[in-house]
């Protein structure tokens, strides 16, 4: 099942930014990224899926309903966190969060204390007084309080020092086991890497890819690097799929694409001290589909 | 209703801070009445003095300034502008609020419709005008049988009263309208002022001129005290506009809201 449906999802202002032709899935329980350089349309898709702000053309679907008519009824099963948290200042945090469980028909108070508990956050200060990761993880906890089915994220990891990162994460997980649905922009590739499953990547408004993390990397080449004994003929590992060849000394290191058998064998038949084979990580993936584009 | 709480609460300070200026105003006018009245044909003599045009101006009408309600209906005349900017400012901080201080996005993403939150916020502030007027006209009623030096009519000192509820209803409704259609407001005062003295200038100008139409400009002139004084009544025609007025704005404001995108900051 579908959890979030983008069809064609279209939205212009009257300047240059906005989003064309957007279309993509969210299966229910998998942890999506959404990434994409600052300005690519993310956050104005994401605020089309909130109704916060409503498409010029094409529609969105959050669990089988349209996020515009049935936007009141959708959101009671969304919890969502801004890239920038802000909330009103002279309230206490724990006034905010009660002001917010509000809004959801059931009581969160002990929701509220876990989660507080677990992202080490001060209940009885006033958001005046807290800092940039504190107010963010007030913006955590007032996201998952209600304990939402779907939860969509916009660039969460931003103030939050590593510590926090990691335990925010770990919630996340725990959520997903729960069989949560997380929508997750970024445009942090590791941490994309590390949570997602799949991932839609957007580019000035456009969606240009939606993959399978795994297929990425398995479509992709591998990085070698070498260290013979001896010193190589230059041209030895110049073989077809092999690219960026550099040869200094005993050290070699270069790509590949392709079987890989044949750079095996290669290997295999001269003297080595150390080898290294690496998956190249989503960023060089990534900057591939961008370089291509351009 | 946990919306309307909220923003009964928020406003809750302002309310109170205004309501005591309103009192102070009234009472700082009303406790010179009974020497103002005792030296009434000095006072005349010295207020003759002046240009006609310049009394009509500041709302002055020599042949009932020296009676209770002729005095204080004179000084109403500052304490309904008072009044006014906080109406105002409670209509443009509605929802410009929200948007200045970037806290939308936490109350959009609710679920909660954009109407219920408009109806919550506006009942918020109905009431909190409410309470300041129910302060105030209590207020208002003892400071008169302090100074009073012969019996009033009660009608008429409520309806004089009444005329800054009545006002302020006009002005909240205008500044909802324009909390809603402009993109972001950064400071609330400077837009109601600058509001509500453009409308009392033309009002001014209006009792000078002496010209029927510039009445229906001036929001002020809704309610003529003199009328008042008169007939212990509103006048109809007024009465209707304003309430036209009210409906029109509240009615657009929810209309533009529902429909406006909320930006990122």
């Amino acid at each position: 099942m579908n959890v979030i449906e983008i069809n064609n999802l279209t939205k212009t202002y009257g300047k240059s930014r906005g989003i064309t032709d957007i279309s993509f899935n969210v299966e229910e329980g998998e942890i999506f990224g959404f990434i994409g350089p600052n300005g690519a349309g993310k956050s104005t898709t994401i605020r089309t899926l909130l109704s916060l702000i409503y498409p010029t053309s094409g529609s969105a679907k959050i669990f089988g309903k349209d996020c515009i008519a049935f936007a009141p009824e959708i959101k009671k099963q969304i919890g969502y966190l801004p890239s920038e948290v802000f909330y009103y200042d002279n309230m206490k945090v724990i006034d905010l969060l009660k002001y917010s469980a509000s809004f959801y028909k059931k009581d969160c108070t002990k929701r509220i204390k876990e989660l507080a508990e677990i992202m080490d956050l001060d209940l009885t200060k006033k958001i005046d007084d807290l800092s940039l990761g504190n107010k963010k993880k007030v913006g955590i906890v007032q996201g998952l309080l209600h304990e939402p089915k779907l939860i969509i994220l916009d660039e969460p990891t931003s103030g939050l020092d590593p510590l926090m990162q990691q335990k925010f994460f770990e919630l996340l997980e725990i959520e997903h086991q729960k069989g949560v649905t997380v929508l997750f922009s970024s445009h942090i590739l590791s941490e994309v890497q590390r949570l997602c499953s799949r991932v839609a990547i957007i580019k000035e408004g456009k969606i240009v890819t939606v993959e399978k993390i795994s297929t990425l990397q398995e479509n992709n080449y591998k990085k070698f690097k070498i260290h013979t004994k001896a010193n190589l003929d230059k041209s030895y590992f110049d073989v077809a799929g092999v690219s960026k060849l550099e040869v200094e000394g005993n050290n070699v290191s270069f790509l590949f694409k392709g079987n890989l058998n044949i750079v095996l064998k290669k290997i295999a038949e001269t003297e080595i001290a150390n080898v290294w084979i690496e998956e190249p990580d989503l960023e060089e993936i990534f900057m591939h589909y961008y370089v291509k584009e351009a | 209703m946990n919306i309307f709480w909220h923003e009964l609460k928020a406003y809750r300070k302002s309310t109170i801070t205004w309501s005591i200026s309103l009192i102070a105003m009234m009472v700082l006018f009303m406790s010179i009445f009974p020497t103002f009245a005792k030296d009434a044909a000095d006072f005349t003599k010295l207020l003759e003095g002046y240009p006609e045009s310049l009394r009509t101006a500041l709302g002055m009408n020599l042949d009932n300034l020296f009676t209770l309600l002729g005095f204080y209906s004179y000084s109403l005349t500052f304490i309904v502008l008072i009044g006014a900017i906080q109406a105002m400012n409670i209509g443009v901080s509605i929802v410009s609020k929200e948007i200045r201080e970037k806290t939308a996005d936490f109350l959009l993403t609710k679920p909660v419709t954009r109407t219920t939150i408009v109806t919550a916020k506006l009942s918020a502030a109905f009431v909190s005008l409410i309470l300041t007027n129910m302060v105030y006209g209590a207020a208002a009623l003892m400071m008169a049988s302090q100074v009073k030096l012969e019996d009033y009519s009660l009608q008429t000192f409520v309806l004089l009263s009444l005329s800054l509820l009545f006002v302020q209803l006009i002005f909240l409704a205008l500044g909802i309208v324009i909390s809603v259609v402009v993109r972001k407001i950064k400071s609330v005062l400077t837009v109601s002022l600058a509001t509500v003295f453009t409308f009392y200038f033309i009002g001014m100008i209006g009792g000078t001129a002496d010209q029927e139409s510039l009445r229906y400009f001036s929001p002020f002139k809704y309610v003529d005290t003199a009328y008042i004084l008169q007939n212990s009544s509103y006048e109809t025609t007024y009465l209707i506009v304003a309430a036209a007025l009210i409906v029109i704005a509240i009615a657009v404001s929810y209309i533009i809201y529902s429909k406006k995108d909320i930006h990122a900051v």
